[in-house]
């Protein structure tokens, strides 16, 4: 079981965001979803990516000579990779002297994962806190998923998944005895408008939301709030309809969109399609906040 | 009732009480308007004492050594300008000025003859903030100076000593720039002054005792005065030899005269506050002033009737300790909270105080704390931490049954902290984990609203423990507080002797070319083999145990010889043997020469500088060289030799190989290896005066820079000259990269902390991670594992604006900096220019 393997980009000690007490977050990565907002791109494609500083580069123009797929060339302002070329074999990375180059994603074993969540079991009991999966998303890897649970659970880990919810039920299900505490996103009831933002409708997702809150395990909602998707009053109460009639003990907690992953686009090649977004005023967080507490929901807006 | 409960109860003050100091307003319009004339007013040299100091030096010739000294520091208490400002409440200054740099020419003739020919007197390592200096004051000091630089001692003797004992070779390496010993006498551009460099205490650091304050300085005049008529009684038996009877005689003559010249220093603030209160048409004015003349004819003479003398006598033997040491004034304050309440509690009781009245005094208190500067000499400005004068206040702790001594003053100290905003004094919590959670909330978000890593956390047990295990009873063992740099203080009478530092990181490199240093071209140390032909790991250790046995060796003699000389050549404070008159009046001697009641109060400290640096650079010999077989040693010490210059790539791999500070255990093992080995080197050899295992000091915010000067490249990546990790326990700037956590396991891998001082744990964080009360509660849980684990000193840093900003000037040395914004993390070298900006505009904002 525990020769599982799967990927991951990051895995976060002293995390102090992602549930109660300290914790240490393992982000999944892969995702189904490719929110336009999203602020960690490298966490969307299941394969390692190849991520470039451009704000280190020295253009020094060594890794050009250095990559044995041809992926680089000198551009009009410092380097240009071919994303379809380069195949993030990391020759690039030892070559650059200046850490201007990156591999984002690895794969790792249960084992691997658990011998540096198990580091900070101190901290985990003298505060309340444990480990957290977050992603990218949790359910696009549901085995491995399920054997680290397994794993933190004979550990005596309090257990926290972050999910986007989009992902196999029967995957899901399987899970549920092994979590202390959902973070379930819920971004627009409209499966519509979620579909043209984040590249599916929410059908699934809202049928795992309901598998969930049945389950009895506690469970805090996330909504992420973007300008021109869901800062809405009609959205926000449609989000707010939804987790009074399910979860009615839940905690929402509203996260302004903040453009603090915007450069990570470009050093993956990427386009970044809300550049001209606004951070949600605070007014309208407020309003939104007031809509939940309406329905008699504990309502929280991050800072 | 268990003994938790019992120390819940004890610690946890009342809600009421609780409530009442967080709402007290320390920034009255008298201490608003108090701040702001020291906000206003330009930093001064300040010379009447020098000049008085000399004076009663050219009156006294024909005088024993340590009369002298009392009688110098008597005439600048009689004679020093002393005022009372317009408002002020707890009086009695160190200079003249609201903010004043006091010189003392005796001791550094040179440097500040220097100084004034310079005409530049800096206080702090940047150019920008140097002190004025009147025009006339200036003509005087270079006078004094020039009188110094003619008159004193022909021979430096300390440093003679050396050179003959240990040979020209060690002798020119200690002067270079600390190359393997940094000794506190022996420094680059030694100035012979009138003793040697750190003044008269030769070492060490006095402090106020609160036993004193309680009983008053006349108790200990009258029990000096009974140890002197006893050795005058005819047919009494004088002590041991001629010498030491003499020596005896005269510290008991010195106690009398100190502990009468700060009296008389008190007494003159009585008359003059007296003649102020008779022209003042205020009334309240007029009652204030009024009671201070009661207080200053009061105390420190005679034990404080209440608070407001309590406050008064602590300022006062704080003065005056500052005003004796004068070329070594780190003086801390001490544990302000279990000497001043019960003072405060009899007043409350008494309806003579309100918490309002208590708090502004400690205010005006702090005030006055902050109106000294430090004026960084050539010398010090390796060293020291620039600028201060380290009055560290020490707050909490346990007393001899484990219960929390938290009190109402220690809570007012933090209100105090949070509502003033002044960066000195720093202030110290002994943290253990009966303390009450709220308490440590509120101290976490003083740290969070003014940064600064104010207030530090100490750990409580530990710092019992190192006193239980060298055979203190626990009564006196638990009565310690931080002193000077990191450094700590039993209130029964520790010295805090010469600390020696052994340059560990040189010691390496020593080790890498076989003995010979390729600094100077000299073979420096013993051969110890090729390292190039080293197969193992346990061959690199087996030559760098063998310098270091070598290096130890010379290190104590060197130690002996400085601190003999020391001894023998320069006074006893009277000031210092008051403060600890039960066992120094009866001994005859100071706790520098032994007469303090544990042996453990003289012993000295080594300085074991750099041996992270250590671990690091043979964890990447041992992945780079011998496990990944990357590259050979004989290629690797090129490339150090050409401070890696052509070696780029190779010294990537250094970087990137496995560092300390990672909970790597890789690297941590190694790192403990030699950690550990060599504590034991070190601390067999006994103190040569006490036969005590020495102490062990890591030299937090002290001598990395210098001590990095002597070092040449070395295999952590690191460039020849350039700094070494400050802290000593802080990891390789930028390369902790696992966050907090993993950064504390590494540190506390092996608990060893109770051996050592200087062992400061220094954090960085973002504000984001302190902004709310659950994120509060998290860090004070970080604290508790810290210190559960074994971690001595942990302190947490919020990154400034201005820091920020350079990294955005300088995007390669910050580009592990980390920002968090609502939960998400990002590499600030890495936002676009527009939200770096944005993030520079809301720290600036916060932090005010
Ligand atoms: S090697 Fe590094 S610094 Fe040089 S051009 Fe490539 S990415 Fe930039
Ligand atoms: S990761 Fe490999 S393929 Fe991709 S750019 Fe770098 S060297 Fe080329």
């Amino acid at each position: 079981m525990t020769s599982t393997k799967g990927t991951v980009f990051n895995i976060q000690r002293y995390s102090i965001d992602d549930g109660p007490g300290i914790r240490t977050t393992v982000f999944f990565k892969g995702c189904p979803l490719s929110c336009v907002w999203c602020s960690n791109p490298e966490s969307q494609n299941l394969a390692p990516e190849l991520m470039h500083r451009d704000s280190l580069c020295k253009r020094c123009f060594r890794c050009v000579e250095a990559c044995p797929a041809g992926a680089i060339t000198v551009g009009s302002d410092g380097i240009v990779i071919d994303r379809d070329l380069c195949d993030a074999c990391g020759e690039c990375v030892s070559t650059c002297t200046h850490d201007a180059m990156r591999i984002t994603g690895k794969e790792m074993s249960v084992d691997e994962v658990f011998d540096v969540v198990r580091r900070d079991a101190d901290y985990y009991r003298d505060s309340g806190g444990g480990v957290t999966l977050s992603g990218g998303e949790v359910l696009f890897q549901p085995e491995f998923a399920l054997a680290l649970l397994k794993r933190f659970r004979e550990a005596g880990f309090d257990t926290c998944v972050d999910s986007s919810g989009q992902g196999d039920t029967e995957g899901l299900r399987r899970l549920i005895p092994y979590v202390d505490l959902f973070y379930f996103d819920i971004k627009h009831l409209d499966p519509k408008v979620h579909r043209a933002e984040t590249g599916r409708t929410n059908e699934n997702i809202l049928r795992n939301f309901a598998e969930v809150a049945v389950s009895g395990v506690p469970l805090a909602v996330r909504v992420p709030v973007v300008p021109g998707f869901n800062d809405s009053v009609d959205a926000i109460a449609d989000i707010a309809e939804l987790v009074a009639v399910h979860a009615p003990r839940a905690t929402v907690h509203l996260l302004p969109y903040h453009r603090y992953g915007q450069q990570k686009y470009a050093m993956l090649g990427l386009d970044y399609e809300l550049a001209a977004a606004e951070t949600p005023s605070e007014e309208f967080l407020k309003a939104a906040r007031a809509i939940m507490e309406s329905r008699g929901l504990a309502c929280e807006i991050a800072v | 009732m268990t003994s938790e409960t019992l120390t819940r109860e004890s610690g946890t003050i009342d809600k009421v009480a609780a409530e009442e100091i967080r709402s007290v307003v320390v920034m009255t319009d008298r201490l608003r308007k108090l701040k702001k004339e020291w906000e206003d007013a330009e930093p001064q040299v300040y010379v009447d004492d020098t000049l008085l100091f000399t004076q009663s030096w050219k009156e006294t010739e024909a005088l024993p050594l340590d009369l002298r000294w009392a009688k110098a520091f008597a005439k600048r208490m009689e004679e020093c300008p002393i005022q009372i400002r317009d408002g002020e409440l707890i009086v009695g200054s160190l200079t003249k000025f609201i903010r004043g740099n006091n010189v003392t020419v005796a001791m550094k003739p040179r440097e500040i003859l220097a100084m004034c020919e310079s005409g530049r007197f800096d206080r702090k390592l940047s150019d920008i903030s140097s002190t004025a200096i009147d025009p006339e004051d200036l003509r005087k000091l270079k006078e004094d100076s020039e009188y110094w630089v003619e008159h004193m001692n022909p021979v430096n003797y300390v440093n003679e000593a050396l050179r003959e004992e240990l040979g020209d070779s060690h002798f020119d390496l200690m002067f270079d720039r600390g190359m393997i010993f940094e000794g506190r006498a022996v420094r680059e551009n030694p100035d012979r002054g009138l003793f040697q460099g750190w003044g008269a205490f030769g070492g060490g650091v006095g402090q106020p005792s609160a036993d004193v304050i309680n009983r008053g300085l006349n108790f200990v005049i009258a029990r000096a005065q009974a140890e002197m008529e006893k050795m005058d009684a005819s047919g009494a038996k004088l002590p041991g030899s001629a010498s030491a009877a003499l020596r005896k005689y005269y510290l008991l003559k010195s106690i009398i005269v100190e502990c009468q010249a700060v009296i008389t220093f008190a007494k003159r603030h009585a008359a003059l506050a007296r003649e102020l209160a008779a022209k003042e048409t205020d009334p309240t004015r007029k009652t204030e002033l009024e009671k201070i003349a009661e207080a200053c004819d009061r105390v420190p003479a005679e034990p404080p009737r209440d608070y407001w003398e309590a406050v008064q006598s602590l300022r006062f033997l704080h003065v005056a300790f500052w005003k004796e040491s004068s070329d070594r004034p780190e003086v801390p304050v001490g544990r302000v909270d279990q000497i001043l309440n019960p003072y405060y509690q009899q007043d409350l009781e008494e309806g003579a105080l309100t918490r309002q009245q208590a708090a502004e005094l400690l205010g005006a208190f702090w005030l006055k704390i902050r109106e000294t500067e430090n004026l960084v000499t050539i010398k010090r400005e390796h060293r020291a931490a620039p600028g201060t004068l380290l009055p560290n206040v020490t707050l909490c702790g346990r007393d001899e049954n484990d219960r929390d001594l938290t009190n109402e003053i220690s809570w007012m100290v933090l209100e105090v902290m949070r509502q003033i905003k002044l960066s000195e004094p720093a202030v110290y919590i002994r943290y253990h984990e009966n303390m009450d959670e709220k308490f440590v909330l509120h101290a976490l978000e003083c740290n969070r609203d003014f940064g600064g890593g104010n207030p530090a956390f100490l750990n409580d047990g530990l710092g019992t423990e190192r006193y239980l295990v060298r055979g203190v009873p626990k009564y006196d063992a638990v009565n310690w507080n931080a002193s000077g740099c990191l450094g700590y203080h039993l209130d029964c009478g520790e010295h805090m002797a010469g600390s020696f530092n052994l340059n560990q990181a040189k010691v390496l490199d020593v080790t890498l070319h076989d003995g010979f240093d390729t600094r100077t071209g000299k073979q420096l140390g013993p051969h110890t083999g090729d390292v190039s032909r080293f197969t193992t790991i346990e061959q690199f250790y087996e030559a760098w145990e063998k310098q270091e046995d070598y290096f130890a060796d010379a290190l104590r003699k060197h130690y002996f010889i400085w601190w003999s000389s020391e001894i023998a050549n320069s006074p006893m404070s009277g000031l210092r043997a008051a403060m600890h008159y039960e066992d120094c009046i009866p001994a005859g001697l100071t706790s520098r020469e032994g007469g303090a009641r544990y042996k453990v109060c003289s012993a000295s400290w080594v300085g074991d500088k750099g041996i992270t640096d250590v671990g690091d650079c043979l964890a990447a010999i041992k992945y780079l060289v011998l496990d990944q077989k990357k590259v050979s040693m004989a290629e690797l010490l090129k490339a150090m030799d050409a401070n890696w210059e052509g070696y780029e790539d190779l010294r990537k791999m250094c970087l990137n190989a496995p560092k300390y500070g990672n909970d790597d255990d890789y690297v941590d093992d190694i790192y403990n290896h030699v950690s550990k080995r060599s504590q034991e080197i070190l601390q067999s050899r006994p103190d040569p005066f006490t036969g005590e295992k020495p102490l062990l000091f890591k030299g937090a915010a002290a001598g990395h820079v210098t001590h990095g000067k002597a070092v040449g490249a070395l295999p952590n990546g690191r460039f020849a000259g350039t700094p070494l990790y400050d802290g000593g326990i802080s990891a390789m700037p930028g390369a902790d990269t696992h966050g907090p956590t993993a950064l504390i396991n590494s540190a506390t891998k092996w608990s060893h902390a109770y051996e050592l001082a200087g062992v400061a744990l220094n954090m960085k964080f973002s504000k984001a991670v302190l902004n709310t009360p659950e994120k509060l509660k998290k860090m004070a849980a970080l604290v508790k594992t810290f210190n559960k684990r074994g971690g001595w000193h942990v302190q947490f840093n919020i990154h400034s604006a201005q820091e920020l900003m350079e990294a955005r000037k300088e995007p390669a040395a910050h580009k592990d900096l980390l920002v968090r914004v609502g939960g998400y993390s990002a590499y600030f070298v890495d936002l676009p220019p527009e939200l770096q900006e944005e993030i520079v505009e809301r720290t600036m904002h916060e932090v005010g």
